[in-house]
């Protein structure tokens, strides 16, 4: 049969095809004598808003690293990829990185739907992520080292602060709608309520994803606000929401002398997009302000300007993240002598750097940082002002100490005991343990 | 001539023998070359190749389920990422509950992100998802159930055109929103992730991905096979002479609204085999696989390969998303631009997409030899 | 009381120099005046606290005490700290104890004595504002400008007692009533002195009630907050008197609430039909499912920004005007891309519509990420016009300016687009081409110039959307995409093809999302919304208002 005969001729040929495909998919060049580092930033799609920045921060301190001669005597090779705001493309470029560009440390992530994406692929293939941004705490990974803050490190001193400062008494907690707000809120609930607070002075809200018409729930925190106790939100908004979250503050003459909102989210990069002279005085709680004064931040900043080509261009908080990121792990590669992952893993705990609000952070045995809270008040031009801040530095605590689930766990990457998930009850490694 | 071939051949045209030919090797020199040759060798194929490789395969099948509905019944859905994210959805909910005590807060029988939000009781909806059969099961019924909820409401009344595409749309959105909800219980935006074993086995393994790969190979195959087998059936003719003239099919006294239900509720399993086949090698199954933007792209993909043709669909997929891999890793600021660029060159040049090309070259080819021999049938 | 010795006269030679406005001279002389009549025994800063060393320890509690003892201490420079501090000119020297402040020119005075200073503004430290700070010194300006000449400002100060409910102003409100000429500001500077007086334990009975009356008449979630906080601490007759007079303003307000929600609907509808009605022709009349549609919008937006950006560094005083020039310029670019496109993809692809989704998705891809090329991924500001900052009472509803010029532009782009369609040889000619392209063509009409045309006035009528969407929304590459499924359910619940339908289904869909949001919530009444239009398309396949006849199956 001429058919069949045809058919197993086309196998054969196809077969050969695919194997060359792959073949050549496989066989991409390796650069040799430069470590790589890998940047995973969404460039576009809906995160790119906030990413795309932190991507440039890494260009700037590998480029200035090279500058003084790389690291361990071979120039630094950024290796940039873009996973485009989809959660599964990240897991997909964070392999390609890991295998394919066999990078040495991955700078990245923002969401934490897409830290959760990666991490099976970090810890499968054994590399290290440095993930920069706050995040609502509850994970502790072998292989990834959080220079964002848990919520101990913004959420409650910015509530302590309100509560001593501003006596405020009635809550709003207003977020989106994803992990980060609720499980935020639902330390902050907890928190509260051990304070004293009562159910009924605690309104929680939860909106969509680039919610933008936001006139009914501040018509809601109004009135929730004219009971006649001082109020104040607390807001988990993410990113896209909040510019038009805060216009229609403006609008609806809601000013932070009578109900101010404290914002987790929001930092000089959000507020670059929006007037803010009718926002002066809203409040944001971060580890790092464009506005702290001294000699290290001043020259942060004149850099960043000078590589953007932008003298307009502000710096944020994860970007500080990314910088004492970077600099712990030149240090710990350099401690080490070499990139290999499990030496690095060990170099990096205990590792203490300059960070730009004038101290140094360390490197925690949970993989979390010590870290300064400041909050401070949206000014005119889109600063802020720092109006308190802590007296020393805080610890990064990845298990909640108000969440039933997770009081009694601890991490602890030191060997021999290397465990993410102790339960100090039990003794034992791997949770809650029932 | 047809009646005499064996059943399985009568399925399989030119287009298909090679298809199904790659699909064959593949099968069978993935595994060879990635878990039996030594890894320093040439040949050898790295772990994450094959699970990309994987990935692109789901996409495939999920192209062929699109193309059976839009390319041989006229129903252009732009939600049919909504079905293959329910059927991801399914097999993710297997896959928590394999999970067991070995999730960070080592609870028997609650997901990570359910200790954390504090539920305390397993939620009905994810009753029975810890057996690999009845989610198999789920993987095909609920996008079926689903299909048929929305096409028995559609297509009775008889929306068409451009309306249904919105409403598939509109579908597909509202499912977004609703997955987005921390209340429902499917883990919100983070979705369902730090995936351990299916059927035992390590996901992470190589040979689970080989063997997920291989599975995918065959999904495919299969899909490929039944969409044929339905469109070269007389249910198929059918169901073409609806795309063609729905009326006319109508008032020749068949019951359109039954074909096309039967051919959309088809479709819809197979893009939830697709999916469940797709979450397991990604590793994470979340919202945004809802996204309008996600079917719109699936829609593309068809017809880059070629509307109506099935092997194009497949093509296109797989084309589109090595585009995409390839592009967002070596122009990382303007892959947008060459996969923008690459949609309107299509639809400008390529009305019938990459296999309409070659089938016209071959064509001519043909009738500059022979003096003209009709081409491939369904390359409309 | 033992402040250190000040000229307790006003050294009225030097602050001429200082300030540029005679009027302020007078005002500040006519301040003393009455503060020296009535405000006799508050004259100085009680318990030894001195007003100008509270400002200088940098500290927040002492700038806040020190701001509340202002109005009272009797300082002459008192309305300059206050307004220097407002303008963040106000400058510290820990040290030596000495506050200084700086006029507009950047002049530096002496705050104790009100006379120029020769120090450098750079050698100093600005004194520190927190909210608190900020609250207190609301209240000391409200006090101090209770008798300025400008009728608004002596309003705002009356609704910034009214706020700070604090009993030191009282003889200052007393004396401002009795001047008080404007009968709106009167009711206000009564609201607050009620407000004072309710919650004031040492008044007697009958004036309290009196007092609680008059915040009852006020009748606004303001009146309540005063009045719950009033009962909270009050007993007997003033207790069950406040508690009353909230119940029934909030049984007013949730009346009131129904009003507020078709206002909030109509003004998310406004934004819904701003958005749509360029699909509306785009896809509804000329039958391009148009992906690019909300990058139209986007680029109108971007348009805002640029000439925003082009006003604030050459053309200042233009910047409050911008938006007007930005509307025209915004149809005009976007009209302009939107004809470059139909010239270039669209125009070979006409009958053929699932595949002008294909090219215009691809064309809103490059779109994007050319605008994230040229302006960066990060939000643009675009700021808000004086006009429509602000907003203004009806009844118990506020109305935000911003809000109500969106609804009104929306619907003059809607009367103006359908006048272009109905009364212009342009409209005839395009519903010709639209209804039967052939028999137009045929009758001369040259039906690509049309297309182009049409195509080009559905996308500057999205440009335009853009500029009023930049007033509410991100102004980034994003934009677009979050209006664009909203847009198309508009379109095709109202009905592809008919305007009105547009208008009446982005209106219907306003209203009955805000209403559903305060009952199931923002992201379930959304679903809802959508599970409604998927239904009601089953019920009504061609929308709203279906085109009749045998234009339907074509």
């Amino acid at each position: 049969m001429s058919l069949t005969r045809r058919i197993m001729l086309r196998t054969a040929g196809a077969a050969l095809g695919g194997a060359l495909a792959f073949a050549s998919t496989s066989a991409f060049a390796q650069g040799a004598g430069t470590i790589k580092v890998g940047v995973l930033h969404s460039l576009s799609g809906t995160m790119a808003i906030s990413e795309t920045t932190l991507k440039d921060v890494m260009l700037m301190l590998i480029e200035e690293q090279n500058k003084k001669g790389g690291l361990l005597g071979k120039k630094l090779e950024p290796v940039v990829v873009d996973p485009a705001s989809n959660w599964p493309l990240f897991a997909e470029k964070a392999r390609e990185l890991i295998s394919k560009d066999k990078v040495s440390a991955t700078f990245g992530c923002w969401t934490s739907v897409s830290r959760k994406s990666v991490l099976p692929v970090f810890e499968e293939l054994n590399s290290i992520l440095f993930y920069p941004v706050q995040y609502e705490g509850e994970e502790s990974s072998k292989n990834i080292f959080y220079t964002g803050a848990a919520p101990n490190q913004q959420a409650i001193p910015a509530v302590d602060y309100l509560m001593a400062s501003e006596k405020v008494q009635r809550w709003v907690l207003a977020g989106t709608d994803y992990v980060y707000p609720r499980t935020t809120n639902k330390i902050l609930e907890a928190y509260l309520k051990a304070k004293g607070v009562k159910q009924e002075d605690i309104m929680i809200n939860y909106t969509p994803f680039g919610h933008s018409d936001w006139q009914t729930i501040v018509a809601d925190i109004k009135k929730f606000g004219s009971a006649g106790k001082k109020t104040a939100v607390v807001s988990t908004i993410n990113g896209d929401a909040n510019v038009p979250f805060y216009k229609e503050l403006g609008n609806a003459g809601v000013k932070a002398t009578d109900i101010p909102v404290v914002a987790f989210s929001v930092g000089e990069e959000e507020l670059a997009g929006i007037d803010t002279k009718p926002l002066v005085g809203h409040l944001a709680a971060w580890n790092y302000f464009q506005s702290v004064d001294n000699a290290d931040n001043k020259a942060f900043i004149e850099k960043w300007k000078t590589f953007t080509k932008n003298p307009k261009r502000v710096t944020n908080d994860p970007m500080e993240a990314h910088v004492i990121g970077f600099n712990m792990w030149v240090k710990a590669v350099e401690k080490a002598g070499t990139t290999d992952t499990e030496a690095v893993l060990d170099a990096m705990i205990g590792v203490s750097v300059p960070n730009l609000t004038g101290g140094y952070s360390t490197m925690m045995p949970n993989h979390h940082i010590t870290k300064p809270v400041l909050i401070g008040e949206v000014q005119a031009d889109g600063q802020f002002n720092t109006v308190w801040q802590t007296s020393g530095l805080v610890v990064g605590d990845e298990w909640s100490d108000y969440l039933e689930g997770s009081k009694d766990m601890i991490s602890d990457w030191r060997k021999p005991l290397s465990c993410g998930n102790f339960n100090v009850k039990t003794g034992k490694c791997g949770g809650a343990g029932k | 001539m047809e009646a005499r071939k064996p059943l399985l051949l009568s399925l399989i045209d030119g287009r298909g023998a090679i298809f199904l030919g790659i699909l064959t090797a593949a099968a069978v020199l993935v595994p060879l070359l990635s878990l039996v040759i030594p890894a320093n060798s040439a040949f050898a194929i790295p772990a994450y190749l094959v699970a990309l490789f994987g990935k692109y395969l789901c996409y495939a099948l999920l192209a062929i389920a699109l193309d059976l509905v839009w390319g041989y019944c006229g129903i252009l859905s732009l939600g049919h990422g909504a079905f293959f994210a329910l059927g991801g959805y399914a097999m993710g909910m297997y896959l928590m509950r394999q999970i067991g005590t070995r999730g960070v807060y080592a609870h028997p029988e609650l997901p990570d992100f359910m200790v954390f939000l504090n539920m305390k009781e397993l939620p009905i909806t994810w009753w029975g998802f810890q057996s690999f059969p009845y989610a198999m099961l789920m993987v095909l019924l609920i996008p079926g159930l689903l299909a048929f909820i929305f096409g028995f409401l559609a297509f009775r009344s008889r929306v068409t055109g451009v309306y249904l595409s919105i409403i598939t749309q509109a579908m597909t959105y509202a499912l977004l929103l609703a997955f987005f909800r921390n209340d429902m219980g499917f883990g919100g935006n983070n979705g369902l992730t730090d995936f351990k074993d299916i059927l035992g086995f390590n996901v992470q393994a190589k040979e689970t991905r080989v063997a997920l790969f291989v599975a995918s190979c065959i999904a495919l195959g299969a899909g490929y096979l039944i969409a044929r087998a339905v469109t070269e059936s007389k249910f198929g003719k059918v169901v073409i002479a609806i795309r063609d003239a729905e009326s006319r099919t109508r008032f020749l006294g068949y019951r359109v609204e039954t074909y096309k239900l039967a051919v959309f509720v088809l479709s819809a399993m197979m893009a939830g085999v697709a999916g469940a086949l797709y979450v397991p090698q990604v590793g994470i199954i979340n919202p945004g696989e809802f996204a309008p933007a996600n079917s719109i792209e699936a829609v593309i993909w068809v017809a880059v390969g070629g509307r109506g043709t099935l092997v194009g669909a497949a093509l296109g997929a797989i084309i589109v998303n090595w585009g995409k891999t390839f592009f967002t890793g070596a122009l990382p600021e303007y892959w947008l631009f060459a996969l923008g660029a690459l949609f309107v060159l299509v639809t400008l040049f390529l009305p019938k997409g990459v296999v309409g090309v070659i089938e016209q070259y071959k064509a001519q080819r043909a009738s500059a030899n022979k003096g003209g021999t009709a081409a491939a049938p369904a390359a409309e | 009381m033992n402040m250190p010795s000040r000229p307790r006269a006003l050294p009225l030679e030097t602050k001429a120099k200082s300030l540029t406005e005679t009027l302020s001279v007078l005002a500040a002389a006519f301040f003393l005046l009455m503060l020296a009549l009535i405000a006799a025994p508050h004259a100085r800063a009680q318990g030894g606290f001195d007003v100008i060393i509270g400002l200088t320890t940098d500290k927040f509690p002492d700038t806040e005490r020190a701001l509340n003892e202002l109005p009272g201490a009797g300082l002459a420079t008192a309305p300059d700290i206050v307004e220097a501090l407002v303008a963040n000119r106000l400058y510290l020297n820990g040290p030596a104890r000495k506050l200084y402040f700086a006029d507009e020119a950047g002049k530096m005075f002496d705050a104790a004595t009100g006379e120029s200073a020769d120090v450098m503004a750079s050698a100093l430290k600005k004194v520190r504002i927190n909210n608190a700070v900020r609250r207190s010194l609301d209240a000391a300006r409200g006090a101090l400008t209770l008798m300025s000449p400008d009728p608004a400002k002596r309003k705002a100060a009356a609704d910034s007692v009214f706020k700070s409910r604090d009993a030191t102003a009282l003889p200052l409100l007393e004396a401002a009533l009795a001047k008080e000429t404007v009968s709106a500001n009167r009711k206000i500077l009564e609201e607050a002195r009620a407000a004072i007086v309710a919650g004031d334990s040492g008044a007697n009975e009958v004036q309290r009630l009196e007092a609680i009356d008059i915040l009852k008449s006020r009748g606004d979630q303001d009146a309540v907050s005063v009045l719950t906080t009033i009962a909270s601490w009050s007993e007997g007759r003033v207790k069950a008197a406040a508690d009353s007079a909230s119940s029934v303003i909030q049984a007013k307000l949730a009346l009131w609430r129904n009003v507020q929600n078709i206002w909030y609907g109509l003004s998310l509808g406004s934004v819904l039909l701003l958005a749509a009605i360029g699909l509306a022709i785009t896809f509804g009349v000329m039958g391009i499912i148009n992906m690019a549609h909300g990058e139209m919008v986007m680029l109108g937006a971007y348009t805002t920004f640029a000439v925003q950006e082009w006003a604030r560094t050459s053309h200042p005083g233009l910047l409050n005007y911008s938006l007007f020039i930005a509307i025209p310029l915004a149809f005009l670019v976007t009209a302009a891309v939107g004809i470059l496109i139909e010239r270039v993809v669209i125009r070979f692809l006409y009958g053929r519509p699932l595949e002008t989704l294909l090219a215009t998705f691809g064309i809103s891809l490059i779109l994007q990420q050319a605008v994230r090329t040229i302006f960066g991924a990060n939000n643009r500001e675009v700021s808000a016009p004086s006009f429509m900052a602000g907003s203004f009472d009806f009844g118990s509803l506020q109305i935000g300016y911003g809000r109500m010029w969106i609804i009104v532009f929306a619907l003059a782009v809607f009367f103006a687009l359908q006048f272009v369609l109905r009364a212009t040889s342009f409209g005839l000619r395009m519903r010709a081409v639209t209804q039967n392209r052939r028999m137009a063509s045929s009758m001369g009409i040259d039906t690509n110039r049309i297309d182009a045309m049409a195509f080009g006035l559905g996308s500057g009528i999205a440009g335009m959307a853009g500029v009023a969407l930049s007033q509410i929304d991100n102004v980034s590459p994003n934009l677009g995409q979050s209006y664009i499924i909203d847009s198309f359910m508009v379109v095709v619940f109202g009905g592809v093809g008919n305007l009105w339908g547009t208008l009446l289904g982005a209106l219907t869909l306003g209203v009955a999302n805000k209403f559903l949001e305060p009952i199931a919530g923002a992201v379930l009444g959304k679903i809802l919304l959508l599970v409604f239009i998927i239904l009601f398309i089953q019920k009504r396949p061609r929308g709203l208002f279906a085109l009749k006849g045998r234009a339907v199956e074509a």
